[in-house]
């Protein structure tokens, strides 16, 4: 066997061990109810706007702290904290991603995803403060 | 159903530029069809020249079709015709001249012919220098340019079929049953188009998206000649033509990709010139792979060895540009990109995993057919070569690409995961935090490869003289790692070997270069290539690793955002800053104040003005004074909110990069403040925000620009000093007279300080006047801010340079004589 099989065959080794160790990095697409079994573990929740409910930014007291709620894909309907700004456009959006974990029964989000029902417009993300 | 006879339309350019894109796709498929047709005649020699002449006259005249389809386009868009879909779609009258090509690359059919027109430029590029390989290399070519064509041809086969999408397309018909178009005169009312997105307003977007598409469009060119010589079994007159497109492409290529992180730096709000974006990734992996398959094909050229790595890298590449166009275009990324393009639904899907299935099929059918008789070296090779180790370098950029792609690829694949074990996959929670912890060993290894193998020679080295030029640039390496280090506070110890892996690639492409090659700069290709890529590194760790927030939000109150404690509370709430207007905010070192916004009616963007002052904490005395202006878009196209685009303030050794993230709606921007009466006597005090007025008594002699003085009026000026917090005194004259037994006041208006006052009522029996003052509110007017130091980004920028000039460098030194890659260097 060439020296060079033998160097290729570890770096192989080497680098199925890294890729199968990514797949403890991915994260899962969850609810908030879901998401609520392990409290401040960061997952991603997919859901809507629930504009009926209101929403609050008030840079005057906090810049960074902006909440609204948002209905997942089972229906539930949850309090979700963002440390940012408002998102540009967060009232058009009909679907947005978010990325947080649950805490006492909110949702904390560090980015939100979010798409827009106009075909001109690419999505927006909007991030928030690493927590 | 009745037609309606449309009144202004112009129809003409439509058609004119639907007919270039028919002739286009049919002088491309003539051109593939005899090139192909002059390799089979090769054999017998009968009609070589024949079809060989057709085949260039073919794709001559594809070209023009291809210019011709762009310069239609132009004239649409620039003469602002919205009766077609593209113009309104992605223009508006109001755009600059030099965002009109913009325009183009911001739609799906733009970009298609973008990279055609490249690969067009390209062909006959290729087609004049081939010589041999013409035929086949032009066939390929050929082939790939009706594949594209067939992107813009937007044939409908019934109603549900669509072969591409041109953009040509009438607005009425990708709009029908819009009630607008029942009537003739439809163009009056649709007086402006869509515009063109606000992010792609930026200077690097007219550059970039060219640079980036000849990046792509040239990895065409090393592949073709790679299916041309697998085609004609012929393995040696491919090299230096490969070599040099090679070199070419991986320049372009760079040089696009760090465009788009040098706009994304100035004009997106990422906070960085890199954020892993999978639009990002799917630019940077054919690059690695194209790297690497250069590599392998040194190798290749010097000792006869890494011939079918050579292969599979190239094809690999160009498939991969493929497929970053299917991963980019077709929405699939949708749920984790920031700007990949929304889905332009499942005809785009279809058509391009089809033309995808045929290269691969061309790809691996070759490779199959051609494998076993493929020029291989029976020995084995040497450890201490140059071969061996640039053959382990090109493999470890594989495995990075390798590794990228898959988490890039997570909507792609993450259905099959969800198959197979019920999880629905998203991507890493922190992309950053993913890819840095295992592409810092990339860094590493790849950055000490870089000058490492330089030492080497191809076939056999003498080993006592690579250990001593080892050693000794090590030792400065390490020196300089164990300075920087220490003087940027890095810590990490994976961090801590990327730096030394940096310094050393730095210290020892340069000693190489000096000491090694005498300076020649012929020779110098590799090595400066090298010593950019090593910089690269150095400016990625430099400004990424302290990257900091410094604009600590020191008034806002303290939230309760669920954490255990405090200080977490503080750091969620903490990295914005926001400022009132007029009211200085310490932040760090600087004492910056917010003084206004301006806008003017041509540009759309308002620019906040932002002072900043860095003051000496004991003497206050000023060290440093400057002005920024962070700009944004506010509530453009209908949108709510802002869409910033950073100002940064560039020293040599660091980057202070602020962008504006919230500011005060300026359509509910009302004035609420009121006039408040004071009765004071000379000498008296009136106290104010942040201040106080002086009241000095009366001048009856008015003489004052406002005033104009008629017979019979009584005019009086109050004196009156403004003091505050912001240095030397301000005088104000509000005047009042009395004219034909009238009252009238002039007010007197300080609008650095939003302050006005009026001389509304004198009593001259006490000496005493009533001074009405207004102040407006600074709460009104405010916007939050948010401040990033990157140090050490020039870094980056120059590395950058150098190693595409190092290519550039390297083709040149190829084109005028032999090789000096290959040639072995007196060591």
């Amino acid at each position: 066997m060439k020296k060079s099989h033998i160097v290729l065959l570890v770096l192989v080794a080497v680098a199925v061990c890294v890729i199968v160790s990514m797949f403890g990095d991915f994260s899962t697409y969850e609810t908030f109810a879901s998401a609520s079994r392990q409290q401040g573990k960061v997952y991603h929740v997919i859901g809507t706007l629930e504009k009926d409910k209101g929403m609050s930014y008030n840079p005057h007291v906090d810049p960074n702290h902006f909440y609204f709620y948002a209905k997942d894909k089972s229906g539930n309907v949850d309090r979700v904290i963002f440390n940012g700004e408002t998102p540009t456009d967060i009232e058009k959006s009909e679907q947005i991603v978010m990325k947080g974990y649950v805490q006492n029964g909110e949702f904390h989000c560090s980015q939100i995803q979010m798409k827009c029902p106009s075909k001109y417009k690419k999505d927006m993300i909007a991030e928030g403060k690493p927590s | 159903m009745s037609t309606v006879e449309y009144i202004g339309e112009h129809l003409g350019p439509g058609k004119l530029g639907q007919f270039f894109v028919i002739t286009s796709f049919v002088a491309a498929l003539f051109s593939a069809f005899t090139y192909w047709r002059a390799v089979q005649a090769e054999r017998t020699g009968i009609g070589e020249s024949t079809w060989r002449s057709m085949g260039r006259y073919g794709f001559i005249f594809h070209t023009v079709s291809v210019i011709g389809i762009f310069s239609v386009l132009y004239y649409i868009i620039s003469s602002h015709l919205f009766e077609y879909h593209y113009a309104w779609e992605h223009s508006s009258r109001a755009l600059p001249l030099k965002y009109l090509f913009s325009c183009f690359w911001e739609g799906q059919e733009g970009s298609f012919m973008l990279w055609t027109l490249w690969h067009a430029v390209l062909g006959c590029i290729v087609m004049g220098t081939a010589r041999r390989l013409e035929t086949r290399t032009m066939t390929i070519i050929a082939m790939v340019q009706v594949c594209l064509a067939t992107m813009i041809l937007g044939l409908y086969f019934g109603p549900h079929i669509r072969v591409g999408s041109t953009p040509f397309l009438l607005l009425r018909t990708t709009m029908q049953g819009a009630p607008v178009f029942s009537m003739p005169n439809y163009l009056d009312f649709i007086k402006d188009g869509n515009g063109l997105n606000v992010l792609l307003q930026n200077y690097w977007m007219t550059i970039h998206p060219p640079v980036l598409f000849l990046g792509f469009s040239s990895t065409l060119i090393p592949f073709a000649f790679c299916i041309a010589a697998l085609w004609k079994r012929e393995y040696t007159e491919w090299v230096k033509p490969a070599l040099v497109w090679a070199l070419f492409s991986g320049g372009i290529l760079g040089t696009g990709i760090i465009m788009g992180g040098a706009w994304a730096y100035e004009s997106l709000n990422f906070g960085g010139y890199w954020a892993w974006d999978p639009v990002e990734n799917a630019s940077l992996v054919p690059w690695l792979t194209l790297i690497a398959g250069m590599h392998t094909l040194l190798v290749y050229k010097a000792t006869k060895r890494s011939l079918p790595a050579t292969f599979l890298l190239f094809m690999f590449t160009y498939c991969l540009v493929w497929y970053s166009t299917f991963l980019t275009r077709t929405g699939i990324l949708g749920k984790t990109s920031v700007h990949a393009f929304t889905g332009d639904g499942t005809a785009l899907t279809y058509h391009l995993l089809i033309v995808i299935g045929l290269l691969l099929l061309l790809c691996i059918g070759l490779l199959v057919t051609r494998w076993k008789e493929l020029p291989r070296v029976k020995s084995e090779e040497e450890t201490l070569t140059r071969e061996f180790w640039m053959f382990i370098g090109s493999f470890i950029l594989l495995l990075s690409s390798v590794q990228i792609a898959i988490t890039t690829s997570i909507p792609v694949w993450s259905p099959l995961a969800k198959w197979i074990s019920g999880k629905d996959i998203a991507p890493p929670v922190s992309p950053l935090q993913h890819y840095n912890s295992i592409q810092v060993w990339v860094a590493i290894i790849v950055g000490l490869l870089s000058a490492t193998v330089l030492f080497m020679k191809f076939k056999h080295t003498d080993g006592r003289s690579v250990w001593r030029r080892l050693v000794t640039t090590g030792v400065i390496a390490l020196a300089l790692a164990l300075f920087i280090g220490y003087e940027q506070h890095i810590n990490a110890w994976q961090y801590c070997l990327m730096l030394f892996a940096a310094s050393y690639g730095i210290v020892a492409n340069i000693y190489y270069a000096i000491v090694i090659q005498k300076a020649k700069l012929k020779k110098l290709g590799p090595a400066i290539a090298h010593l950019g890529f090593a910089m690269v590194l150095m400016g990625i760790l430099l400004s990424s690793f302290n990257k900091h927030i410094i604009s600590q939000n020191t008034l806002g109150v303290l939230m309760d955002m669920g954490k255990g404690s405090d200080a977490a509370n503080a750091r969620e709430s903490a990295d914005n800053i926001m400022l009132f207007i007029n009211t200085p905010v310490a932040m760090q070192d600087y004492v910056i104040t917010y003084r206004g916004d301006s806008s003017s009616a041509k540009d759309p963007r308002i620019f906040y003005r932002v002072d900043y002052v860095r003051a000496d904490s004991a003497t206050h005395n000023v060290l440093e004074a400057f002005t920024m202006y962070p700009d944004a878009f506010v509530n453009v196209k209908g949108q709510v909110g802002i869409t910033p685009t950073p100002a940064t303030k560039h020293y040599w050794n660091k980057d202070i990069f602020t962008y504006v993230t919230s500011v005060m709606d300026p359509s509910k921007k009302t004035d609420t403040s009121k006039y408040e009466s004071h009765l004071v006597h000379k000498g008296d005090t009136i106290f104010i925000n942040n201040g106080y007025i002086v009241f000095n008594g009366f001048n009856t002699q008015v003489s004052d620009p406002r005033y104009k003085p008629q017979t019979g009026d009584i005019a009086v000026a109050a004196l009156l000093s403004v003091y505050d917090m912001k240095g030397p005194g301000q005088e104000m004259h509000p005047i009042y007279y009395i004219r034909s037994q009238y009252e009238n006041t002039i007010d007197d208006t300080l609008r650095n300080r939003g302050l006005y006052t009026r001389l509304s009522k004198i009593i001259p029996a006490q000496n005493a006047a009533e001074i009405q003052i207004k102040q407006t509110d600074p709460k009104d007017n405010y916007i939050v801010l948010k401040a990033l130091v990157f140090p050490f980004i020039n870094v980056l920028w120059i590395g950058v340079i150098v190693m595409v000039l190092g290519f550039f460098i390297s083709i040149w030194s190829l084109l005028s004589k032999k090789s000096i890659i290959t040639r072995r260097e007196t060591l």
